[in-house]
């Protein structure tokens, strides 16, 4: 009976994709996600442990292969809950009600970002712009797909992009803006 | 704020995606960008994250895709290992709870006979339990259910025993 439940368990236990698809899809997806998760999280290590884990859940996921941009969407959508399981558990009450102050990166992530000019502007914005933003100019994905991955709804998405675009543009164009900002409040 | 769109954003947000922008695209479309705030700040944000994404897209290679394959292979058996084996818990619990029931209503039906079988222990000269052909006509007397009751109860008690073994067996 034992042979059985084994046997079952190893079918079970296959895996949608094969070794050598996953390895593909893995070599050309990692690198955008991890990119994805180090930007919104500002911390490379956990950006580096909820990329491994997207994966293992992407793969353990019952769900067929419907190809690489559906299955790069998923990957994301996965990573993204990853993030929000990860605020969650730092008692947070909600991602928006947090002070932007809190979610600046560490002093190491912004000494090393500090060089581009993208770095410190994310570092002012909220998790859920940062998303957002990253999602719509780095990922190119359309309103709905970001929708998709957010779990936001897709009407208002349009006028978060817009306010968090707007807002990164004054930083990127004045980067002392915020912080006389943030010095005067 | 109410967001102020123009007509031409997704125009612009094409050839940035596509990597034609300043240089790739029309005159026209250069001009309006300078003129137009909307996608002037399109085009600023779109080169800053694109440029950000090509930098981490160039760096350095991840964790390999293998250790990556064979966590998630060991995670999927554990999970399958453990919903194959729930079903086979219940049965144990099934079994426990049947043999428990037969042997209480075993007690129950054959109480009126202990006193009886003990009684060779205080009369042992004349206790029919010493004589074999006594207790096999008094075996024969018993009702059938009797009977039948004891042979279910062993069946359960060899079942139950099957369960044990089976579950203590070590796991591969």
């Amino acid at each position: 009976m034992e042979n059985v439940a084994t046997g079952e368990a190893q079918r079970a236990a296959e895996l949608p994709m094969d070794n050598d698809a996953f390895a593909g899809f893995y070599e050309r997806s990692a690198r955008p996600l991890r990119a994805y998760l180090a930007r919104v999280s500002g911390d490379a290590a956990l950006a580096d442990d909820l990329m491994q884990e997207s994966y293992v859940r992407f793969l353990c996921a019952a769900r067929s292969w419907d190809g690489e941009v559906a299955g790069r969407r998923y990957l994301f959508r996965i990573a993204t809950n990853l993030l929000k399981d990860h605020w969650r558990r730092a008692r947070s009450p909600s991602i928006e009600e947090i002070p932007e102050e809190l979610f600046a990166t560490s002093p190491d992530a912004a000494r090393i970002e500090s060089q581009f000019l993208l770095g410190p502007a994310l570092a002012a914005m909220r998790p859920r712009d940062r998303q957002l933003l990253w999602l719509a100019y780095a990922e190119g994905y359309s309103h709905r797909e970001i929708a998709d991955v957010t779990g936001l709804a897709s009407a208002s998405i349009r006028l978060l992009l817009f306010r968090a675009r707007r807002k990164i543009a004054r930083l990127l164009r004045e980067p002392e803006a915020e912080g006389r900002q943030g010095r005067a409040r | 704020m109410i967001p102020k769109s123009c007509p031409r954003q997704s125009e612009v947000a094409a050839q940035v995606l596509r990597g034609q922008w300043p240089a790739g695209c029309v005159e026209d479309l250069r001009q309006h960008v300078n003129g137009c705030r909307a996608c002037g700040e399109l085009v600023l944000v779109m080169l800053a994250f694109q440029s950000a994404r090509a930098q981490a897209v160039s760096g350095p290679a991840p964790v390999s895709a293998g250790v990556l394959w064979w966590r998630a292979q060991l995670r999927r058996r554990n999970a399958a290992v453990e919903r194959i084996a729930r079903p086979i818990l219940g049965a144990q619990i099934f079994a426990l709870v049947v043999t428990i029931a037969i042997a209480a209503i075993l007690l129950v039906a054959q109480a009126r006979n202990v006193p009886r079988w003990f009684s060779w222990l205080t009369q042992p000269g004349q206790s029919p339990g010493l004589h074999f052909e006594d207790l096999w006509s008094s075996a024969l007397a018993m009702p059938v259910w009797g009977l039948m009751l004891l042979v279910f109860g062993l069946a359960a008690v060899a079942v139950l025993g099957g369960f044990v073994l089976f579950s203590d067996r070590p796991r591969q």
